[in-house]
């Protein structure tokens, strides 16, 4: 049996490893001589492991002020979505990752772009895939990768492509990281029933393009703390605005939501984990952000892991987010009927909100089950959230996750 | 005026976590036992990934996650 598992493991990488590199790097025309050649360089990637994570999460929100009816009505929503990321070693240096993942959504809210028929947004679905490619360069310590993606929904499709690049200190003490990405939209617009035959003189494009910039610090204080700065510049431009949000003027009559086309945000956080005593860790972090619809928020994140075993790890934690309204934000029967920019999305309103939950992580040494030296699975962690927005919308969500590594 | 007390707020707390940062020490990669544990990766955990997407979907604002950003229309 033991025979037979380390035949199958041995098999299974080797499979993969052909299937995702051996065509790229050896070619279709090339001969047999030169694909064995490869299958016996395969061999070395027993040393770099594959490894897969399985993720499982369901969303259940529930709420009064729907952007689709202007503001009001139910915003019951059940999102159900997987999610698998694999990391495939080519050798010491360089790896790929696929990250693909799909989910299902059914949403009381969007059901009412159309009261006569139950609306294409009343339920659907959404699948992606980023592929990515990172390569270190031991001798300078830093890594070079490049991604590509795709999401599919039934209204919407985007596009995006990426950099990125790593540079760590002499002394592996300090880090920085930048990335830059392109994301290329594209709504299929579809508008609430009784505004179909006017709503689209209102819009010019159907397309989103959306641009990024990140830059990274990363640095250990001591033995047991470490912080880090993260920062993104995202600029946003073309249709920002939902095209089947509603928005009721104050005389009663009715619009779609329609913002600034060209959106600059500015997020900045800050990490801080401490390892303060053998059996437990702080996670500390704080945003700001700053964005041209006139928003501003703080996010404030802490988590205390606790590990009653060398291989468990419990971590209750505790999130509170605040932010300003959006300027062209008022509420239902809010906007006057000449104004230019309008929503009545309470997702851009003033509030705050509490998140409370906790997590558990099992990860043994040499992974999970009887047969624990030829254990493939070697983590299993569940966590879970309630969210309570100061406006009334409450959330729970659950997650899973399981890691294989062979 | 509203915009630069809160910008000012903000920057005040990175000029605070830089001061705080300056004071470190050398640490030597056998001696990184407790830096090198998961909960102490400088990153939202892999299973948060999808809560803070849904995140980003109910609150005006996104990112520095130390992650990805992915895409999608966010109308949910």
């Amino acid at each position: 049996m033991r025979l037979f598992l380390k035949s199958y493991q041995y098999w299974l990488r080797t499979v993969i490893s052909l299937v995702f590199f051996g065509c790229s790097q050896v070619g279709w025309s090339q001969s047999t001589t030169k694909i064995n050649e490869q299958a016996t360089d395969s061999l070395d990637i027993q040393k770099y492991p594959v490894e897969i994570d399985f993720l499982v999460s369901y969303y259940r929100q529930n709420g009064d002020h729907s952007a689709v009816t202007g503001g009001i009505g139910t915003e019951s929503l059940d999102d159900i979505s997987t999610e698998v990321i694999v990391n495939i070693p080519i050798d010491s240096v360089s790896r790929v990752g696929i990250d693909g993942g799909f989910s299902h959504y059914s949403s009381a809210s969007t059901d009412n772009i159309d009261s006569r028929v139950s609306s294409a947004s009343a339920r659907d679905n959404r699948a992606r895939i980023y592929l990515s490619y990172e390569r270190d360069q031991p001798k300078n310590k830093s890594a070079f990768g490049v991604s590509a993606g795709v999401s599919i929904e039934s209204d919407y499709l985007s596009n995006s492509i990426g950099l990125n690049y790593r540079k760590q200190s002499a002394d592996q003490n300090r880090s920085i990281s930048l990335a830059a990405s392109v994301l290329l939209d594209k709504w299929t617009m579809i508008f609430p029933e009784e505004l179909r035959a006017t709503a689209h003189r209102e819009f010019s494009t159907d397309k989103r393009r959306s641009y990024s910039f990140s830059a990274n610090y990363s640095h250990v204080i001591n033995r047991r703390l470490q912080a880090s700065f993260h920062t993104d510049v995202v600029y946003q431009q073309g249709i920002i605005s939902t095209p089947f949000h509603r928005v009721y003027y104050i005389d009663g009559t009715v619009g779609v939501e329609r913002l600034p086309t060209s959106r600059f945000k500015f997020p900045i956080g800050f990490r801080l984990n401490y390892f303060y005593h053998d059996k437990s860790v702080m996670r500390f972090f704080y945003r700001f952000y700053a964005d041209t619809y006139g928003i501003f928020s703080h996010t404030f994140n802490l988590e205390v892991p606790f590990k009653p075993g060398p291989s468990v790890t419990l971590y209750p934690f505790y999130r509170f987010y605040t932010q300003t309204a959006a300027d062209h934000f008022a509420p239902f029967e809010g906007h006057a009927v000449e104004a230019e920019y309008r929503t009545s999305d309470f997702d851009l309103s003033a509030f705050h909100s509490h998140k409370i939950g906790a997590g558990i992580r099992f990860s043994p040494l040499y992974g999970i089950g009887k047969k624990k030296e030829n254990s493939i699975l070697k983590t299993i962690a569940f966590r879970g959230a309630a969210y309570l927005r100061s406006d009334g919308l409450w959330a729970a969500v659950v997650s899973s996750r399981f890691s294989f590594r062979f | 005026m509203k915009m630069s007390k809160k910008l000012i707020g903000g920057l005040m707390i990175l000029v605070i976590s830089v001061i705080m940062i300056s004071g470190c020490t050398s640490v030597k990669p056998y001696q990184k036992m407790y830096l090198n544990d998961p909960d102490m990766q400088l990153k939202s955990r892999d299973i948060e990934a999808y809560e803070i997407s849904c995140e980003s979907y109910r609150e005006g604002s996104t990112g520095a996650h130390g992650g990805k950003a992915g895409g999608g229309c966010g109308c949910f």
